[in-house]
């Protein structure tokens, strides 16, 4: 390649990222506008938890269920982000099928054996969440991760839970759902909503009726009534939809699984 | 993968699986929330699976048509309510063509291995208010099995493939295509070879003394009635059944089945009642009078053994035979996509994306407490997996738009992924997936410890 032709290659890779750039502002800021949500989805789960550990100090199995499933609510509603942004703490709360700690092995102790002897796993929960709360204040969020993470996310909604799915102990896995697709809808809505709509208003469209037939499909009164064929359709057609709209909010192309990139 | 159907043979004679390795107990079906009962035994974890013989590749490849009707087979989408929600299909009960011994629903079945087609759970119009399940058979050779059920009340299996979707199991109408698709796929399932079995059905080859003395047996006329024998029904020059129904004593009339392959085929009769065939040949001695000594009993055990035989009736589960299996299903887009058919493409896509996203599920994400290293290999293998299910659905996507040459482009780029990139990811991530036994049996026996808590009596 002579030099000229490298030089005006160089020359348009840097209008290029340029470009990207002048994009790419407008969703930094929407990123940044995305963050109490953050801290308010989790500041819910930490006091879901907290109020577990209360309960379960007083031995009171119905307040600890209640407590938990308020935690886990929280929780659901922020995975757009958890996997991506904290995986080791992501990990340490939300291991499964037969984890030492976190939300699962709790789970197993409250609506398995009926039992609220777990006060050590729920001190755990706590100090995890405590630091994830704390950590969102001022962690660095990039509107690719976040894209990441509501694409991954809207893939799993489309999962079957025809066994029971993987909160079958507590019978929430419906709950999770909703929560987990409220999730996407506020991510969306918050941080590129706009800037799609802006570029590519049918593409917004798309992305709008997709997250909306899903929160229809999971409005179901319970998980057999679910439609899975078109949980999993809307699912893949609205991650099809936000793989579009990467490009055109100037983002790379969102990968499937956490730190696959 | 794959889910019920119906009883297309009965039994009455065969053997149990032995030799053939399974997780220490199966994982069943468990929580408030699902579709189907709790404690259903699906056996969908089994690490071993029946392996299917194709007569049209014995010389030379299946037809659009067989691998229509495979995909039909084992697409929850041609069935109704029930179980298309739970993600049951035809090939639930019959894996690869073969029977399911595990299988197991309460209120629908008595035993493993049977079910109730006229149960009150997949279609309560059909529901006759009796448990009265029958044996789930195998389909191997099946185009020389007529007449079709248990009771053999259908001669044509074509008659017979509507009344399971429709009627047991109250799908939509099905279109003609995916009734003769599915008739094609069955006719083609073949009887696994026996090399101990010439062409007349007699035994050939190192035959012991034992199974010579029980084929005699086998011919000789019954005591109080010379007319009849064992080979006067189980025909061994026509795959040992006689297209009648007989009444052997287990409650009414019912068809010969046959007896190729039958050591795979337990439980034996129509309802499944008998694990083996030492409890056959006893049930025959006592209704029939046949005076059998124990060593005649031995001996005609022993020649069934011989007769039911079939070569390398297994295969281990694994990403190898999961991507041959879809890859047959994928072909058929390579004709529905040119010719625009949305109702094809749309059964394969969603068909082919939920075996893919299955096949997923075989590598743990990094929350699975059941494994320890090879993370980024198995996050390799599950994104790829969940980008060839994204590039399928884009197919769907553009030949419901009529885009047929985007979906062809989007066609071939899949290929080019499942024939390449795809098996190799997923044999670098395999030693660390559920097709390793010990992966398997950690992540299972993890499962069952958490489902425990939550019946601590089992």
């Amino acid at each position: 390649m002579s030099g000229k032709r490298v030089a005006s290659s160089l020359v348009m890779l840097v209008s290029a990222a340029g470009l990207l750039q002048a994009r790419a502002a407008p969703l930094d800021e929407a990123a940044e506008r995305y963050r109490p949500y953050m801290i308010e989805g989790i500041g819910s789960a930490l006091a879901g938890a907290r109020d577990l550990r209360e309960q379960v100090a007083a031995d009171d199995l119905a307040g600890a269920r209640k407590a938990w499933l308020s935690a886990r609510a929280g929780w659901e509603r922020s995975e757009v982000f958890t996997a991506g942004f904290v995986p080791e703490l992501d990990a340490l709360i939300d291991a499964w099928p037969n984890a030492d700690s976190g939300f699962h092995a709790i789970e197993a102790r409250l609506f398995g054996a009926g039992r609220t002897d777990v006060e050590r796993d729920t001190d755990a929960l706590v100090a995890h969440l405590d630091d994830l709360h704390r950590k969102l204040r001022e962690m660095p969020l990039t509107p690719q991760g976040l894209l990441d993470g509501t694409v991954r996310l809207a893939y799993e909604v489309g999962e079957s839970k025809a066994d029971g799915g993987e909160s079958r102990i507590s019978g929430t896995s419906l709950e999770d759902m909703r929560n987990n697709v409220a999730g996407i809808d506020l991510a969306y809505r918050t941080i590129f909503a706009d800037a799609l709509k802006a570029t590519d208003a049918r593409l917004a469209d798309t992305v709008t009726a997709s997250i909306d037939r899903l929160t229809a499909i999971v409005a179901a009164s319970d998980l057999p009534h679910v439609d899975v064929r078109a949980l999993r359709r809307a699912s893949e057609e609205l991650v099809v939809a936000l793989q579009a709209a990467s490009a055109k909010l100037g983002l790379n192309r969102p990968t499937l699984e956490a730190q696959s990139r | 993968m794959t889910r019920p159907w119906s009883s297309i043979v009965v039994t009455a004679f065969a053997v149990l699986l032995l030799g053939v390795r399974t997780p220490a107990s199966a994982f069943p079906v468990d929580g408030d929330q699902t579709t189907l009962p709790a404690k259903t035994e699906l056996n969908e974890d089994a690490i071993q699976r029946p392996r299917e013989v194709f007569r049209s590749e014995n010389s030379g490849r299946k037809s659009y048509l067989v691998n229509l009707g495979d995909l039909a087979f084992n697409s929850p989408s041609i069935l109704g309510g029930v179980a298309r929600q739970a993600g049951m299909s035809c090939g639930t009960c019959h894996v690869n063509g073969a029977g399911n011994a595990k299988f197991f629903m309460p209120k629908m079945s008595t035993r493993p291995g049977n079910f109730d087609t006229t149960g009150p759970l997949f279609n309560p119009k059909a529901d006759n208010q009796l448990l009265d399940p029958v044996r789930i058979p195998s389909l191997r050779g099946a185009r020389y099995l007529a007449p079709y059920g248990a009771d053999g009340r259908m001669p044509s299996l074509r008659d017979f493939v509507h009344n399971v979707i429709v009627n047991e199991f109250a799908g939509p109408e099905p279109s003609p295509v995916i009734v003769d698709a599915i008739v094609a796929y069955v006719q083609d399932i073949d009887f696994l070879p026996n090399s101990s079995l010439g062409p007349t059905g007699r035994l050939v080859g190192r035959i012991s003394e034992s199974e010579r003395r029980g084929e005699a047996l086998f011919s000789k006329p019954f005591p109080n009635d010379p007319a009849m024998s064992c080979a006067g029904c189980h025909v061994p020059s026509g795959a040992f059944v006689d297209h009648r129904q007989h009444d052997v004593g287990s409650g009414g009339l019912f068809k010969t089945p046959t007896l190729r392959n039958a050591d795979f085929n337990a439980p034996y009769f129509h309802d499944g009642r008998f694990d083996t065939y030492d409890q056959v040949v006893a049930h025959f001695d006592k209704v029939f009078d046949l005076a059998l000594s124990a060593q005649d009993q031995k001996d005609l055990v022993a020649y069934l053994t011989a007769v039911g035989d079939g070569m390398q009736p297994y295969e281990q589960d694994g990403a190898g035979s999961s991507l041959k299996e879809i890859n047959d299903f994928a072909s058929v887009l390579a004709t529905a996509i040119p010719a625009g058919d949305k109702e094809i493409v749309s059964l394969a896509v969603d068909t082919i994306g939920g075996e893919l996203r299955e096949l997923t599920e075989r590598y743990p994400d990094r929350k699975n407490t059941s494994v320890s290293g090879g993370e980024q290999e198995r996050l390799g293998a599950r994104a790829m997996l969940k980008e060839v299910v994204l590039m399928l659905r884009r197919i769907d996507i553009a030949v419901g738009e009529g885009r047929t040459a985007d979906a062809a482009a989007d066609y071939r780029n899949y290929r080019n992924l499942m024939f390449a990139a795809v098996p190799s990811t997923l044999a670098g991530a395999e030693r660390w997936s559920l097709f390793n036994p010990a992966v398997h049996d950690r992540h299972y026996g993890a499962l069952r410890q958490v489902m425990q808590s939550r019946n601590p009596s089992r």
